[in-house]
């Protein structure tokens, strides 16, 4: 024991001179600490290889679980803001302990199960949803070279992983033997299958430009390579900003929908019907109490997680920011600011766009939610699938102008179409 | 290779068997969840990864989902699917589907000449081919396909679908 | 590494499975479900063919099986929709019922 901790410190010791004397590549600390992790864990026989396993998914459920707590606390600061009210500031500094206060009362809660209720559905249906959700995390690119599953056809993975989610509220609806949780399961499930065609639909566009399903070659693809390799720092800072995907017509257009589209397959608000404050049923939820509950809470939190980060791995450059080669350093790619920071910003940044939206918008109805999904943003998916198209042939002068009006045009017809037809369409709003 | 390709092909028996037994329709249709992901599991095993996608995306998320549907708008209240589950010739499709399958397809299988190891070692999963592949000598049958699928769309809707009222 | 006649037996027993399930339940859904099981079977069948074939550059296996899963798709589409509908009309989803038709 005493050997091993002297060998652990000398290691520690001798990894920190040879790489942090030069810092040669600054973005690269994690995949150098992995790398050491990997080769101290080859000396440890059967042990070692399971933790050297592990050692992408544990820090991964790790990270992603803090940012779900860090998520609901700025959820609930947020919305109280937004409705002029404190959020919770009691439990700690402004309230920063509220999530862990959150945890325990879940966990002391009684767990009800209904007489009648399937046991096995019941009980297997919060465990299922973990799955799709967790899973999906593995897909995303935190920085250069920090990825745990690199896969030819990853995006694809990540939409058929996604796709579980539906069966298991299902299975949470029917084991409940309650009318109203079948019903709001149904909905739930109505919503989500409809939702995914656009998602699917738009993210299609940034395959076919980028040629790989890849998402760590999506992200590389993002950066406008002649400027980033030259010498200016300037040109390094917004080669790295000027190439994402979203500051293309085609790119705005994919990035809103598959946005839209995501605050509709992670049921947040407006698309939360099944699972609202105010409705007086809780949807496929409404039998479901205690520590369950939470488990259905923390899968859809890591599943909204999951999704935009494919919206900025597709559209926002992942984890690419405005970032300069270190002068001192000499390899190529090195960067200067690691590319997790910037990735996670961007989360976070959509974050808070989300529950920016969600204390703003009214809900949508049922049947208004369908229809939007179904009338409006499936044919502005499907022509900006051709718009993209055209605009991958054409030179700039000629695809800029062209894809910018048809695009425009699209959107005012689908507008003039959906326009619904009820006489007293102008509402007139008197405040108090 | 071989012990997992025992344990999914352990889970495939599982749930088909599951499938044809069990009285209570969702848990049969779950246990037809779980035979598509292990077949989704032997698809990764041969090195076919956008097929095992696709598994996953249609049958587990699209048709799974289909037939859960249709299981709750054709689910009779009093459950008369609990006493006697079996049809009235179950003897005569038993002994018909066990000479198919010890008559013609094991027979086939045993005096065949199969290779024990696979020709090339190792394939690149190249999603990139497969598309190239597609849309070069298969752009017929994908035509084909996409008015199949049209077809069924709106089939199965006007089938589907209540009867107008006049 | 793993001999082909395994995959082969193994497609083989689903096949059969499915074969028997459509032939002795009474349910139409069990029914729709074993004929999807017996397509399933056949597309274990062509990965497994493809990938112990001499020239598998050519990814015909992968891409025969995704037509077959497309066209699984829509007749399970279809096919459901025909129950609903029969349902509707007869109120048992029991296949021995489905008697109008009967000369007697």
């Amino acid at each position: 024991m005493q050997d091993t901790l002297n060998l652990f410190v000398m290691n520690i010791g001798q990894w920190l001179s040879a790489n942090l004397g030069t810092l040669n590549n600054p973005d690269q600390i994690i995949v150098e600490i992995a790398r050491w992790l990997r080769t101290e864990f080859g000396n440890w026989g059967v042990v070692g290889f399971i933790l050297a396993n592990l050692m992408a998914t544990v820090p991964l459920i790790a990270v992603f679980s803090g940012c779900f707590a860090l998520t609901t606390w700025l959820e609930r600061k947020g919305l109280g803001r937004i409705q002029n009210r404190y959020g919770p500031n009691r439990v700690g500094p402004y309230g920063l302990f509220q999530p862990m206060a959150d945890g325990i009362k879940m966990l002391l809660k009684e767990d009800i199960v209904p007489e009648r209720a399937d046991k096995i559905g019941h009980f297997l249906a919060p465990v299922i949803i973990m799955i799709p959700a967790m899973t999906g995390l593995v897909f995303l690119p935190i920085g250069r070279n920090i990825i745990a599953a690199s896969i030819d056809s990853a995006l694809l993975f990540f939409f058929a992983i996604g796709s579980i989610v539906s069966l298991s509220v299902f299975m949470a609806g029917w084991a409940s033997h309650n009318k109203f949780s079948l019903v709001g399961g149904m909905r739930a499930i109505a919503q989500l299958v409809s939702y995914e065609m656009p998602l699917i639909l738009s993210a299609v566009v940034v395959v076919m430009f980028v040629g790989s399903m890849n998402t760590s070659v999506i992200v590389e693809a993002q950066q406008i390579k002649s400027w980033v390799t030259s010498d200016a720092p300037a040109l390094q800072c917004l080669g790295q900003v000027l190439g994402w995907h979203v500051f293309q017509p085609w790119g705005l257009m994919g990035f809103l929908l598959l946005f839209v589209s995501a605050l509709a397959e992670a049921n947040r608000s407006p698309f939360d019907l099944p699972e609202a404050d105010s409705e007086i049923i809780a949807g496929h939820l409404t039998e479901y109490s205690g520590f369950k509950y939470a488990l259905f809470f923390l899968a859809e939190y890591v599943n909204t997680f999951a999704i935009i980060g494919i919206c900025t791995t597709l559209f926002l450059g992942g984890w690419n920011g405005p970032n300069i080669r270190p002068p001192w350093s000499d390899d190529p790619q090195a960067l200067l600011i690691p590319g997790f920071v910037w990735f996670f910003l961007k989360i976070f940044v959509l974050m808070g766009i989300m529950i920016w939206i969600r204390g703003t918008l009214p809900r949508l109805r049922i049947d208004q939610l369908m229809g939007f999904a179904w009338k409006f943003l499936l044919p502005l998916a499907i022509i900006n699938l051709l718009v993209a198209g055209c605009f991958y042939h054409m030179e700039w002068y000629f695809g800029w102008p062209f894809s910018i009006l048809i695009l425009c045009k699209s959107y005012a017809i689908v507008v003039r179409l959906n326009k619904s037809k009820l006489v007293n369409s102008n509402r007139t709003y008197t405040y108090a | 290779m071989i012990i997992t390709f025992c344990i999914l092909s352990v889970f495939i028996i599982i749930g088909a068997v599951s499938t044809i037994r069990l009285h209570n329709i969702v848990y049969a249709v779950f246990s037809l969840m779980l035979l598509f992901s292990a077949i989704a599991g032997i698809f990764l095993l041969l090195m076919a990864e956008f097929v095992a996608v696709a598994q996953i995306l249609i049958y587990l998320g699209a048709v799974g989902v289909l037939i859960l549907f249709a299981v709750m708008l054709t689910h009779s209240v009093t459950g008369s699917s609990g006493k006697n589950i079996y049809s009235n010739g179950w003897g005569w499709g038993l002994l018909l589907s066990l000479s198919i399958l010890f008559a013609t397809l094991l027979p086939a299988i045993y005096f065949s000449d199969f290779p024990s190891d696979p020709a090339v070692e190792i394939i690149e999963p190249s999603v990139k081919k497969l598309g190239m592949e597609m849309m070069h000598s298969c752009v017929p049958a994908m035509w084909l396909i996409a008015i199949l699928l049209t077809a069924a769309l709106i089939g199965g809707i006007v089938i589907a679908a209540p009867p107008q009222k006049r | 590494m793993l001999p082909l006649e395994y995959i082969l037996i193994l497609s083989a027993v689903l096949f059969f499975i499915g074969l028997a399930g459509v032939l002795i339940r009474r349910h139409v859904i069990i029914m729709l479900i074993c004929i999807e099981m017996m397509l399933n079977a056949a597309n274990i069948n062509f990965i497994a063919f493809w990938r112990y074939n001499p020239n598998p550059e050519l990814h015909l296996g992968p891409l025969f099986t995704l037509f077959s899963i497309a066209v699984g798709g829509a007749e399970a589409a279809v096919g459901l929709g025909l129950v609903i509908a029969v349902y509707r009309f007869y109120n048992t989803a029991n296949a021995d019922k489905f008697d109008m038709l009967k000369d007697s």
